[in-house]
């Protein structure tokens, strides 16, 4: 038996996801004003999705979030596709998902510590 | 990888729209200069950005791939004058007037440069938004083994 379950290798992977969209989202926010700059985003949630309803472990821990050209969203006048509004909102979202998803893993990790009998 | 590349392309935007806020006052600042350093009248300037990429040469890009990370953000790659000609106002007391009494005065609009402006600190805010939701993540991940 694993110290860490199938849930808690997932829940990392989630966080460290979420931390890659924070990057991607930062660097379109830093090139709105670069004309012909086409918008990054990363899309694990998919992934995560599929390795959880087969319930493979060894899924989960195969998922790798990665940066990716977003080549659906809209194009500007001057042929960059970043909307500042749509970034804020992901943004904003991305950051609760974050503070969500490190709350769990912080009180799963405490119940791992007081069954240790350290915590 | 990891939130600091977040905060680095954060910090590259930071400086990118300071650099075009400060070219745009130096446009408003000499909107009515009509003599610039060659002598002819001021010409507007505006900032050329550039996604920034990893081929540049320099030490933190040379660490940055070493270490497996892709520079990320923006650049500013140069400083470019506008072409289009200045206007053309009528003045024969003034002492750069022509023969027939018109002075070329900068191609310098205060609207186009105010929207600019507007435009520059905008993306400076959002910018930093953007940088203070990466450190509140930051923290985040400290807090979980505390």
């Amino acid at each position: 038996m694993d110290l860490f379950d199938t849930t808690q290798i997932g829940l990392e992977r989630a966080l460290s996801g979420a931390a890659l969209r924070q990057e991607a989202i930062a660097t379109n926010l830093a090139n709105v004003n670069t004309p012909g700059y086409r918008r990054q985003d990363v899309n694990f949630a998919d992934a995560l999705q599929r390795a959880f309803s087969v319930g493979s472990r060894s899924m989960v821990e195969e998922v790798a979030p990665a940066v990716a050209v977003d080549s659906t969203a809209p194009i500007r006048a001057d042929g960059s596709t970043v909307d500042v509004d749509k970034e804020a909102a992901t943004q904003a979202e991305n950051g609760l998902q974050y503070q969500a998803l490190s709350a769990v893993i912080k009180s799963r990790t405490a119940i791992l510590r007081s069954a240790m009998g350290v915590g | 990888m990891g939130l600091f590349d977040a905060i680095d392309a954060s910090a590259s935007g930071l400086t990118a729209e300071r650099m075009r806020m400060d070219v745009v006052s130096e446009n408003l600042a000499n909107a009515q200069t009509t003599r610039g350093v060659d002598g002819q009248p001021y010409r507007r300037k505006t900032v050329v950005l550039q996604e920034a990429d990893t081929s540049q040469n320099g030490f933190a890009a040379a660490l940055g791939n070493a270490m497996g990370r892709r520079a990320n953000g923006v650049q500013v790659v140069g400083i470019a004058e506008d072409a289009a000609p200045g206007r053309r106002v009528y003045d024969p007391g003034h002492p750069d007037a022509d023969g027939n009494g018109y002075v070329t005065m900068p191609n310098v609009n205060s609207v186009t440069e105010m929207v600019d402006l507007i435009t520059a600190s905008r993306a400076y805010e959002a910018n930093v938004t953007a940088m203070q939701t990466a450190k509140n993540m930051f923290t985040k991940t400290l807090d979980i083994l505390r």
